[in-house]
């Protein structure tokens, strides 16, 4: 059990530090959970285009971004574009790439969502006079979003999980500050092992939401 | 007249669905449609309110040929009730919310008038103690029902039935039918498409039949069903009967 008494006090010492990572983890978090919905819900609206041209682009824009990995778009925006003359902070360049990878994994489940639905309530709703739009916000959405629901709280926790490869392109999140901790004193299993568990507890708090949200959102009847 | 249609015709690709279609309803009338499947009602029925575009003739509603160029479409489908065979209520809505949306999403009611509204309508139909039951926990004629009150409280000028019990057993057949007599003693028009003949014939003013795409006979509940002369129409009965 040695050590663990001087590690501790290493973690205290470098709280300060480690705080404002967890912050930032906490803020790209937020940020790209809301965003990648956001971007999710309208990239499935495209999808669902009566022009067939709206579409195909759409379905390429979806295989682009679940095909390609995302460190490298990372990469590419935040190492790449300098070249070009174009300069975006690492906060810009996470929330731009993560937007867009998330949005795309966010469409395929509302997508594959959609065939769950009956065509005979859209048609009802549209012979109610409703709009293309307003039969998608009354109708298409609610019911896609519950039957995706397993798969978006899903992205919401990779969300969380995957935020720990922008120290990458300089973004000072809770990893980063772990492995800065690390370098300074040589722990590297106690610190590694620290940031696991820390990881692993948020990721909970994710599933206990998302499980609260279920419950809420999917009325008894819906369930099916 | 309310509605008068001349010469609808409808082609999905190469293949001629309706071929010059005339049909009149007046106000307070109830017509019902029948006629062999695949031979065209539902295609009518869509074409008439739009939810598919005829390729040609005329559709005179309220005096006004709502298939000329700048005929606001949604405006139109608001004023005809439309109920479907498998109900098509919203299943993520409960009874009430199924009723209540089109009225304040629509009709831009307060959430406390869509709701007096829908509850009448539901009472109407005598659902009014399942209002708070989702889709799935109700019964196909419980579902019907609900279906009619939401097409109902729109106050719509016309009622169009696609097969309305052809998805039910007898029994809750038996339940809409007599919603149906009802409203027909409250004078709401209506045109019901049915390969149902007890339907037809507890309902019927009048009985069109519809074959490849023509109107190939229209008359009386006895004309129709008794011996008709077009031998087409007799076996079609004679067909149905055994059928049910
Ligand atoms: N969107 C479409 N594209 C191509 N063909 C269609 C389309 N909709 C309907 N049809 C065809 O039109 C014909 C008539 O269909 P419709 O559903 O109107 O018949 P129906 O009289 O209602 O039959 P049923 O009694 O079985 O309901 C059928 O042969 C059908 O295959
Ligand atoms: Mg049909």
């Amino acid at each position: 059990m040695t050590g663990w008494l001087s590690f501790f006090q290493d973690v205290f010492e470098y709280w300060p530090q480690i705080l404002g990572g967890l912050g930032n983890t906490l803020l790209l978090f937020a940020i790209v959970t809301v965003t990648g919905l956001i971007g999710g819900i309208l990239v499935f609206y495209q999808a669902l285009s009566p022009n067939r041209h709206v579409r195909r682009i759409t379905e390429g824009y979806i295989s682009f971004f679940i095909g390609t990995p995302l460190i490298v778009l990372l990469f590419l925006m935040y190492y790449g574009l300098p070249q070009t003359g174009i300069h975006l902070s690492p906060l810009a360049v996470a929330v731009i790439g993560f937007t867009m990878n998330v949005a795309a994994y966010n469409a395929r489940y509302l997508m594959s969502a959609y065939n769950g639905i009956d065509a005979s309530e859209l048609e009802a709703a549209r012979a109610q006079g409703f709009s293309t739009l307003q039969v998608f916000r009354l109708v298409t959405l609610p019911q896609t979003l519950r039957l995706a629901m397993p798969g978006l709280t899903n992205q919401v926790i990779l969300n969380l999980k995957d935020s720990s490869i922008v120290f990458l392109i300089q973004y000072t999140e809770f990893f980063a500050q772990m492995q800065e901790l690390a370098a300074r004193n040589f722990q590297y299993f106690k610190v590694y092992l620290l940031t696991g568990l820390v990881y692993l507890l948020l990721v909970s708090l994710v599933v206990l939401a998302a499980r609260w949200l279920e419950r809420r959102v999917l009325p008894a009847a819906c369930r099916t | 007249m309310l509605l008068q249609v001349r010469q609808l015709t409808k082609s999905f690709d190469d293949k001629t669905i309706l071929r010059g279609v005339d049909l009149d309803l007046a106000e307070g009338q109830l017509k019902v449609i029948m006629g062999p499947s695949g031979c065209g009602k539902s295609t009518l029925l869509r074409c008439l309110n739009r939810l598919i575009e005829p390729s040609s003739g005329q559709v005179i509603f309220r005096g006004k040929d709502v298939l000329q160029p700048g005929t606001d479409v949604r405006a139109l489908r608001q004023q005809i009730g439309f109920v479907f065979q498998q109900f098509a209520l919203y299943r993520h809505l409960s009874a009430l919310h199924n009723v209540t949306l089109a009225l304040r999403k629509l009709r831009g009611m307060s959430v406390r008038e869509a709701h007096a509204k829908a509850m009448h309508e539901l009472g109407r139909m005598n659902m009014a103690e399942h209002a708070d039951q989702y889709p799935a926990q109700l019964s196909g004629g419980q579902k019907q029902r609900v279906a009619i009150a939401r097409a109902l409280a729109m106050d719509p000028a016309v009622l169009f039935f696609d097969e309305p019990t052809s998805a039910l057993d007898p029994l809750m057949s038996r339940e809409v039918v007599s919603v149906i007599k009802q409203l027909q003693l409250d004078n709401v028009t209506m045109l019901c498409v049915t390969h149902d003949p007890f339907l037809a014939k507890s309902i019927a003013d009048r009985v069109m039949f519809l074959d490849e795409g023509v109107v190939r006979a229209e008359g009386t509940v006895a004309e129709i069903f008794g011996a008709h002369a077009d031998p087409r129409i007799r076996d079609f009965f004679a067909h149905e009967h055994s059928a049910a």
